[in-house]
Parts: C-alpha cells; structure tokens; sequence
C-alpha cells in the first residue's frame, strides 16, 4: 500500500484540496487506472473491487465556466457545467473513463457529452431507476450487473464476489470514519469546523479509499488531540443541499459568525450516513444501499401512510441530525435548474419550519461571484437566529 | 396579487391544413369536458404525455387531466404568467420547468380558493383523484412535481411508473440487457393497474385493454406514414400544423377518435400533394424542426419562416412513434398487453441504435437528424432550447457538433426561449436571428447553384 498520507491529517488534507487530482495523476504515472464519476449515485465499491481507483470529478467555484458552453447548454445546473469546463480545460486529463448515474436531468442528459467530447477509453452509464420498490430494486440489480460485467470487460478480467465483499468493507470503513469526524462537532464549541469538515471530505474524493481511511483516521486523532480551539459563535447551522464540492458557501458562513455543524450534503451526511449490507450476492446489498438508504430528492420515494408520514418518511433523517447535532437554524442552498431539488424546496421548508428550526432558502448559480452575492442574507438570517 | 393582470393580446398562427384548424376546439373541449367529468364525479388522473399508460388508463374509462397541455394552453393563450409568479411565491425556483411550474402555481391557487382561479384559461384545470407520476429517462419533472403538488393536495395519491430504456453504450449492444428492461416495465405497469383498481374501485377489462393497444399500434403505423407523406416537394404540412397534429397522439392514443384524425389527415395530404399544393406557394428552403419544444406563446414564428419560403416538412419533436412494423420483432405475436406496450416503448426508443453503430462517432440522434436530412431533402436545421426543460433542450448543441463530423456541414440555427415563459422571448431579436439565418441558407444555396 502507498503511504502518502501516512502520518499527516490535516496536512494531507491540505495537499490534495489545494491540488485536487495530484494523488490520482501520480498514481496514474504508476500504472493505476483511474475511473471519473459523477454525483454519489456511482456505486464506487465495484469500481474499487476492479482494481480501479473512483475519483468524483468537481467543479470549482472560483473557475469562470467558459470552455462549456461551446458543446453544454447553460441550461445545465452550473455544478454539472463547472465539472464538465474543468474536465475540458485538461484538468482531468488522467481519467481512464467516466462512469455517470442516472441521477438528475442534468447529469443524465449530458451522459453523450461527456462520453464524445473527452474520448476516454471507458464510459458507462448507470441506468438507476426512480422508485424503490420491489421491481425497482430488481431492475437496479440487474443494471448493476451490466455494469459489472462492462467493467469486467474493460479489466479484462472478472469482478469476483470476493474482491466485491472486501471493497464494500472498505468503503464502509471509509463512511464509519466519517461519522466518527462528524462526531467531533458536535460539542460546542465544535471541536472541528465546518470549512475544515468539507475540506476533509473532498479530500476523499480524490483518493483511493484504503488512503481515505488513513487520512481520515489521521485527522480525527488530530483534531482531538489539538482539543477545544474553536472560539464559542452565536449559532450552529446545517446546510441542506445536492453537491457542494467548494468549501466557499460554508466558509462564508463561519465568516459571518456562525459554525456549520452538520449537513445534508454530498460529500457529507447524505453520502456518509449510510452503509452497504454485506449481502451473499454482495451485489443486492449494494443495489440495497444506494437506491433505498442513500435519501435525495433524485429517488421517488413511494408514499406509505399519510402526508405527514410521507414527509416524516422523506426527510425524517434531517430533523434527526438537527436534533443530534444542536442545530439553530437550516440554510437551504439549491442551485439554479437543479429539479430534483428545486422542486422539494417548499416541502423541506415547511418541514423544517413546523419542527419549530428556522430556514433560509438560497438559490444560487456555484461560482464566487454569486456566492459573495448572499452574505447579506446570510448575516440577516444570523441576526435573525440570534434574536430568538 | 395578479389576478388583474390581463392576459397580452395574441394573434393566432395560420395553419396549413384543415386538420390542424380543427385542433384548437379539440383541446378546448376536452379540457372543458374533465371539468364537467368532475362535477359527474368520474375518476379523474393528473397525467404526462409519453408515459406507456395511455391505453390502460382508456380501458378503466378514468379521464385523464394532461398537466402539460394545460400549462401549454395557459402559454399559448399568454396567460401563464400570473401562475408562474404565484409557485416563484411558494418558493419554486423559476428556473424549473414552467409547465410544472405552471399547473404548480394553479393548483396552490385552486386549492387555496376551493375554487378555479379567476378567469382560468378555458375553464380551468381539474382537480384529480389520482395522479400518474413517470419518467425515469423522460425527466426529473416526471416525478417531481406531482409529489410537489401533494403539498396543495395531500389527499390525493401517486402512483409513479419507472420506465427506463436501454442507454446507447459502446462496449454492449442493448438486446443483450432488453429482457430485463421489459420485464421491469411489465412490473411496473401491473403495479398501476393494481393501483387504478384500488382507487377506482374498477375491475380492468383486460381483452379491452388488449383491443386499444392494437388500436394504437395501428394508430402509430397510420401517424408514421401520414408524416412520411410530407416528404413531397412542396410540403403539403410544416412543422407548425404538427405542433397541433400530434395532439391526438400524445394526449388521446388509444382511442378511436385518435385513429380517424390521422386518417382525415392522411386523406388530406394525399389530396393535397395530388394538387400539388405545398404548405406556401413558393418554397425555397426546406428545413427540419431538430429539436426542443415550441415556444408556444411564438407559434406564428412559423408563419414567419413561411413568409421568407422557408417550410418544415420533418421535425423531431413529438414524433413519437415508429412504424411498428419496421421494429426487429413481431409485436403482434406478443398477446399480453402490458408486456406489448412494454416492448413498443424500448423498440422505439432504442429504433436509431442499430443504424448509429454503422456510422463510426455517430449516434442515435444524429443518425435520425442525418436521415430526415436525407429523406426530406433538408437544407438546414433550426432548434429551440427552452431554457426550462432540459430533457428536450440539452444535447442539442453538441448534437450538432457531432452532425457536422460525422456526415457535413449544415446551415443551423438554436432559437432561444421558452415552453410557457414569455418573459424569456424577445420577438424582434428571434426575427433578427431568423432573417440572418435565411440569408445564411439563401447564401449556400447560390453557391451551390
Ligand atoms: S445539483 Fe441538482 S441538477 Fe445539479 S447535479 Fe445535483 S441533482 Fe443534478
Ligand atoms: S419533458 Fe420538459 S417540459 Fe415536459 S415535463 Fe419534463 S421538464 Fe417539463
């Protein structure tokens, strides 16, 4: 096993954030192939059980989008467009292939774009389905095969249960050592910060998981060691949202006198909380995990019960980490033609709200220019917090 | 509030054939007719166009209330807007689908008064009983917005078909993995009957059910054909009557009604193309509708192509079926009707994948814009991306890139608005870009006389 990150958490941290892709470049130069993927819909313990590292693809907000739009409608949620220019612009350059789930319009309806415009030696698309029951469930096994078997190919080699089983282990470790961080902020003071929490997570993505573990084995032994030097703030907040992969929004936030203490994010609680059963065929507790446990607005979840069991159902999981976490109030933070999201505002808002926490709703296009843009409202609703 | 506001005055587009004139009442009708459903207390369905239910939900007699027509009435009548504000109040972000949007912010209005809004565009919508969520593949709006419209009406239950289709992949042909999507859709379909059943209190007719799906598969042969007629020099039909034209066959497949509409119009063309009367007298540029939605508060932008001799005779948008007897199995040998209507929908949207695989870098989209081109004798492409709707409107840039390496260069255009959104049109700018465009086309064809 490289050990890169042996002996270094924050550290290390810092190195991949700031050059985010360098570990996945210096492992390419060693013969590794390195596969893209987008959203936290991509079942990444297969990609790992075929010997291949899963980099998640970014964005970057300080990055003006201009190589996209020449092949992207600017139609497309701007995260998906600040990926797609970066991967342009050679940023990616060591991806062997891309591999990109049917989460959302945007993601789903630029599958080609991707695929004929960066000329990887690998794609694939992961067709999962909206719903989650039986057949559904079925339907997404089955696919799950069909990726298997592609990735096979592409190894030249068979995916065996056994490799299967050992990179389910591992990325379950990777996800218990995430919750482990998250548990270090619940004190109060937080004994980590949220801009620091997100730095870590993205990190991640950009690393074999074995050295993820490390890494975030590191950083936790760290950061306790290092004990209570966050200063006391007026409130503790959550931000709820797709994926947020800069730590620009959270930073502004802290800037303005508050801490973020938990999340409903990817990377963060959505993506973390969550673990693949280790199943017989581990391919069914996999398929399991990713389309009933892993909770986002992209799947249709069938409604049981009443209305309010169904919102219970829903988002029951964000009232709980409010709770858990102390949480004052809820920043609501969706981008620009993001449907899967933009259409559950309303219902996460009064969800949050009849649970007696105040929300801010922001709408925002993921770049700097227009993050600057609502640190008037963030502060407002600071005041706001603070009056109460 | 905005109920004040008085809807723009709007000018109403000259269409070529008679059919389509008869289009508008048509829709008036029905959309009056699921209100008058209502006060007779017949089962009443929130529906989505394309969404393999058609003709079940015609063999159980439930009405279906086609939300997306609706929102595309208020755009056409310029009367959306006071809806499109009233869900941005609720929070939904304007840059979501204005037709979801709009039957949003209606029914947050209709529940809220007990009552339709003032001056609904012709009547209102219906409330349902049910709603029939779909997608997977179609969009995300598919799913969404029902489950959104639940906040307005709680009561009222979801039923949410999955209906994938094989993606168009390099490394393994789709047959190898269609058994499965059928299988899934079959599923799915079931579980829809089951909850029709439920809701309804009906027992489905299953030979009914059988006799419409046949119904439909004759009606897709009849539509296929009727639009092949259109490839005549003149045109005797453009891409502005199709926009009415397909109202039968996205908002009333499966019935017989359906049927003898394409009929007449088939008669029609035939009649037409006899006389040799094309769509205008003149035409000198015959283009393809390549894709995205119409902006349908700007149908007379047809009109407008028209009078610069340009005519549509194909477009991709709403041709929403193949010739089934042109698919690479026997559809009719396969008796049940649900694992029927399963097969069509995958043999339809998988039609271009064998055709594409021949052309090296080509694809699915490409190869059936590069056939129209051919079949049609096609001089340039014009598209429309409505800024709301990504399922129809992303990929169309890059669908062009990819024409131009694979096959030729082509004369294009990407007109830019919306489906229902008038404040994203600016007509003096869209007539600019059309006049360029026609120089454009008048320029190439010079060179190559
Ligand atoms: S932010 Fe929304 S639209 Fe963008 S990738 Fe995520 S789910 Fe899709
Ligand atoms: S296809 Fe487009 S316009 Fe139709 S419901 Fe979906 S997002 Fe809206």
């Amino acid at each position: 096993m490289p050990e890169e990150a042996t002996g270094e958490g924050l550290a290390a941290v810092d190195r991949y954030h700031q050059d985010y892709g360098s570990r996945a470049r210096e492992l390419k130069r060693q013969g590794k192939k390195i596969l893209g993927y987008l959203c936290a819909f991509v079942p990444v313990e297969i990609i790992t059980a075929a010997g291949f590292m899963p980099f998640r693809i970014k964005g970057d907000v300080n990055e003006p989008i201009t190589k996209a739009d020449t092949e992207m409608e600017t139609i497309v949620c701007p995260l998906v467009r600040s990926c797609f220019d970066m991967a342009l612009k050679g940023n990616y350059e060591f991806l062997d292939g891309i591999v990109i789930p049917h989460a959302c319009d945007s993601i789903c309806r630029t599958y080609d774009i991707w695929k004929y415009s960066l000329h990887l030696p690998y794609s694939h698309f992961i067709n999962m389905p909206h719903g989650t029951g039986k057949p559904s469930l079925d339907f997404y096994q089955a696919v799950l095969n069909t990726f298997r078997t592609s990735l096979s190919r592409f190894a030249g080699r068979e995916i065996s249960d056994q490799e299967l089983t050992q990179a389910i282990g591992l990325h379950n470790q990777n996800r218990a050592k995430v919750r482990e961080l998250y548990e270090l902020r619940k004190a109060s003071p937080p004994l980590i910060s949220g801009t620091e929490v997100a730095r870590v997570l993205i990190a991640a993505m950009s690393i074999p998981v074995e050295e993820s573990i490390k890494m975030l084995g590191d950083v936790i032994e760290e950061v306790k060691q290092r004990g209570g030097v966050l200063a006391q703030k007026s409130a503790r907040i959550m931000v709820v949202g797709a994926q947020v992969d800069s730590v620009a929004f959270i930073e502004l936030i802290e800037d303005s006198g508050a801490w973020v203490v938990a999340d409903d994010l990817c990377p963060g609680a959505r993506e973390f909380f969550s673990d693949v059963t280790v199943t017989a065929d581990p391919i069914e507790g996999i398929a399991e995990r990713y389309l009933r446990k892993v909770k986002c607005g992209r799947t249709y979840r069938e409604m049981k019960g009443n209305y309010e069991e169904y919102l219970e159902d829903r988002f029951g999981h964000m009232s709980r980490m409010i709770e858990g976490f102390n949480v004052d109030g809820v920043v609501l933070y969706i981008y620009k033609y993001c449907d899967p999201f933009g259409f559950e505002v309303p219902q996460i808002k009064s969800y949050i709200e009849s649970k007696g926490t105040p929300v801010l709703y922001l709408e925002d296009e993921y770049s700097m220019s227009t993050i600057g843009r609502l640190r008037t409202r963030i502060q407002a609703f600071l005041e706001l917090l603070g009056s109460k | 509030m905005t109920e004040e506001k008085k809807p723009e005055e709007r000018k109403k587009r000259r269409t070529a054939t008679e059919a389509a004139s008869r289009i508008g009442p048509m829709v008036k009708a029905t959309i009056g007719g699921t209100v008058q459903a209502r006060e007779e207390g017949k089962p009443i369905a929130y529906s989505f166009i394309c969404c393999c239910y058609d003709e079940i939900i015609r063999a159980m007699d439930i009405v279906p209330v086609w939300t997306e027509n609706y929102a595309g009435v208020c755009g056409a009548k310029r009367d959306a807007q006071r809806f499109l504000e009233r869900a941005e109040a609720e929070n939904f972000s304007r840059s979501l689908c204005t037709y979801a949007l709009c039957g949003l912010g209606f029914d947050a209005w209709r529940e809220e008064l007990g009552e339709m809004p003032p001056e609904s565009p012709w009547g209102g919508q219906a409330r349902p009983d049910m709603m029939l969520g779909s997608g997977q593949m179609l969009c995300d709006p598919r799913n969404k917005w029902y489950q959104a419209s639940q906040r307005y009406m709680p009561d009222v239950p979801v039923y949410d078909v999955g209906l994938p289709w094989p993606p168009y992949e390099d490394d393994y042909d789709y047959r190898e993995v269609q058994d499965y999507y059928v299988k899934y859709i079959v599923e799915e379909l079931k579980g829809l009957v089951q909850f029709l059943e439920k809701h309804t209190g009906r027992k489905m007719d299953w030979d009914r059910l059988s006799e419409l799906v046949d119904l439909a598969d004759r009606t897709w042969n009849l539509i296929w054909e009727t639009y092949e007629l259109r490839k005549a020099v003149p045109t005797p039909m453009g891409t502005g009557d199709a926009m009415n034209t397909m109202v039968p066959m996205v908002f009333m497949m499966g019935t017989q009604e359906a049927y003898d509409f394409y009929k007449e119009l088939n008669d029609e063309l035939k009649h037409k193309i006899a006389n040799k009367e094309g769509e205008i007298p003149d035409e000198k540029y015959r283009l393809i509708w390549g894709g995205g939605l119409p902006a349908w508060f700007a149908l007379t932008d047809f009109n407008y192509f028209n009078n610069k001799g340009a005519v549509f005779p194909v477009e991709t948008t709403y041709r929403m079926v193949e010739a089934i007897y042109h698919f690479d199995i026997d559809l009719s040998k396969i008796t049940d009707p649900l694992e029927h209507v399963a097969w069509r929908w995958v043999k339809f949207w998988t039609y271009w994948y064998d055709k594409a695989k021949k052309r090296p870098g080509s694809h699915p989209d490409v190869e059936r814009l590069i056939q129209y081109i051919e079949d049609y004798k096609i001089d340039g492409i014009v598209m429309h991306e409505a800024f709301s709707c990504r399922s129809w409107h992303v990929g169309l840039i890059w669908q062009l890139n990819q024409l131009k390496k694979v096959y030729r260069d082509i004369p294009s255009l990407i007109l830019e608005s919306d489906i229902v959104d008038i404040s994203s049109y600016n007509e003096a700018d869209t007539r600019a870009r059309i006049d360029a465009f026609i120089d454009t086309l008048e320029a190439v064809k010079s060179r190559g006389r």
